[in-house]
């Protein structure tokens, strides 16, 4: 028999306007639950995009010091390009690194800065990390050149620091979304176990499986929807209040290492709304099941 | 129309509820089904639902054998069957009209119909004048009232009644059973579990009685004890409720041996 539109869009609408404080318990636990997972999910996308941060920023900076000759500047240059090594590096004028230093540092100690003292800089991106300390080694006092930096083992701690965060966070997710769809499932279960009589009669009068069924499925759709919505306004503001959108501030703060572009945060909005309406149309499905076998 | 055919059915195996029982009932007949508590009255009526399976033995209902009719096909079977209960079985939020229309919404009726049907069937039960009232604000005899409408709104062939006076007093249930009466002189067949022995006697129809799950006997003209059964078959005839409720202890008497009706199987 076919069902009509209608008719479940009705049923279904009064229902939930029938049942309106159990229709508002079971949004909120949708967008409670969804919301940590959303959450969840992206500190662990931010995780992996401080990673890759890291490990892009694995290059050698040979600072150049302030006042040398452009000839000497070159020689380093091509010195530089010489090792093997080095797969290539960048020449960064004193006004560039100027303009970097008033972006990263602090502001008291950056207005103490002047250009003319801001060293020039040559940032050289190895074969391999682990050549640094070579390079360190070969570079560092010589003459015109200020310091060799690199990144140290403190970067490698911190690496393997946000690998652990990240599947931390992949972990808390799938227990959340394991107890948001119990808990989902269990709050529609209490909806129907309300309407028991109403689904008895429906079954004693011949109404079909599908016909008892559906409005129960679009009332989960809609509440799952419905949490879905506000478990995504949820993450958009914690990835706005976080300042995960812009990119590495100067703090040490680990959230200022995570930052994601808009499309990482639409596709956790996407996924956090499809398990939404999964978790609510198949939540009521399963939830009105035991109710059909008479 | 029904017909049972060795028919047992036991619960977890072992409770018995019903015992080889074999019968027949032609279209359009009266059939009271007597017995005590536990007598499996209600089974009965429940494998009619194919609410439950037996556990051996074949039902037929209306041209159809439904033992191993598939579980998408119940709820068409069941469009076919009207059913009233002791408890009624309204649902409280809808009105009269509501709770009646809603046995031809569910199986899909346009709404000319319900709008047409529904008005017809409330003034066959005299309820006419409630169409707007909750459940809640009827007498007992007024919902059943209402159920049987539900019942017989979509015009089944077949109506099953579960004590369907069980809750309700004597008066009013005279009242009821002339209404089943009355549908039943539409064609539709109707089949009544009851302990309500003055109406037994009192109508005069074929009774089925069952005793632990075993059909004792099965009485063209019936009334609900032995020993009126007795005093029918000397001639006497019971008028109304004046009769005198007899007990039902197990049944054995030999002189009982069911009547051949036409078109009946007995028991046993």
């Amino acid at each position: 028999m076919p069902v009509s539109f209608g008719y479940v869009s009705r049923e279904a609408a009064t229902n939930l306007w029938r049942n309106r404080l159990m229709t508002v318990a079971g949004i909120l636990t949708v967008a409670v639950s969804l919301a940590l997972v959303g959450s969840a999910l992206l500190l662990k996308q931010g995780a992996a995009t401080a990673t890759a941060q890291w490990q892009q920023g694995v290059n050698v900076i040979v600072w150049v010091a302030p006042g040398s000759a452009s000839s000497q500047v070159s020689a380093i240059g091509q010195e530089l390009g010489a090792v093997g090594y080095v797969e290539r590096c960048t020449f960064r004028n004193q006004a560039y690194d100027f303009a970097e230093s008033q972006r990263i540092l602090p502001a008291d100690l950056a207005s103490e800065i002047t250009q003319s003292d801001t060293p020039a800089s040559y940032r050289c991106v190895l074969t391999n990390p682990s050549e640094a300390t070579a390079l360190d080694q070969q570079f560092s006092g010589k003459p015109g050149i200020v310091k060799v930096t690199y990144p140290s083992q403190q970067i490698r701690t911190m690496q393997s620091v946000i690998h652990v965060l990240q599947w931390a966070f992949l972990a808390v997710a799938v227990v959340l979304l394991l107890s948001a769809s119990v808990l989902i499932l269990n709050t529609i279960r209490m909806a129907i176990f309300a309407r028991r009589r109403e689904v008895s009669v429906m079954k004693l009068v011949g109404a079909t499986n599908w016909f008892i069924r559906l409005p129960f499925m679009a009332e989960g759709l809609v509440q799952g929807l419905a949490g879905a919505a506000l478990s995504v306004i949820v993450v958009l503001l914690l990835y706005w209040r976080l300042g995960l959108g812009t990119v590495q501030r100067a703090s040490t703060s680990i959230f200022a290492q995570m930052h994601m572009g808009l499309a990482e945060v639409a596709g956790t909005c996407i996924f956090v709304a499809i398990v939404g309406v999964i978790v609510g149309v198949a939540g009521s499905a399963l939830a009105v099941r035991r109710f059909l076998d008479v | 129309m029904i017909r049972f055919e060795n028919v047992t059915k036991t619960y977890k195996g072992t409770t018995v509820a019903l015992r080889d029982c074999s019968v027949e009932i032609d279209k359009g007949e009266f059939v009271f089904l007597v017995g005590s508590s536990g007598s499996g009255k209600t089974t009965f009526i429940r494998l009619l639902l194919r609410e439950e399976v037996p556990d051996s033995g074949r039902i037929w209902e209306a041209g159809k054998e439904i033992v191993h009719l598939p579980r998408w096909r119940i709820p068409y079977l069941r469009r076919n069957i009207g059913c009233v209960f002791q408890d009624f079985r309204l649902l409280p939020n809808k009105t009269v009209f509501e709770n009646v229309a809603f046995a031809l919404e569910v199986i899909g009726r346009p709404k000319h119909v319900i709008s047409s049907q529904v008005p017809q069937v409330l003034d066959l039960v005299g309820l006419a004048k409630k169409r707007d009232n909750l459940p809640g604000e009827l007498s007992g005899g007024e919902q059943q009232r209402v159920a049987i409408a539900r019942a017989f709104v979509n015009r089944p062939l077949i109506l099953l009644a579960d004590e369907p006076t069980g809750n309700l007093d004597p008066r009013t249930s005279i009242g009821i059973m002339r209404l089943l009466d009355r549908i039943n002189r539409t064609g539709t067949t109707v089949i009544i579990a009851t302990h309500d022995a003055g109406m037994v006697d009192q109508m005069r129809r074929r009774v089925i009685e069952l005793d632990h799950g075993v059909l004792v006997r099965d009485q063209a003209r019936g009334v609900y004890g032995i020993d009126s059964a007795v005093a029918a078959a000397g001639g006497g005839s019971p008028t109304g409720l004046t009769v005198e409720p007899t007990p039902t202890g197990p049944v054995a008497v030999p002189d009982l041996e069911p009547r051949a009706v036409p078109g009946v199987a007995t028991g046993s």
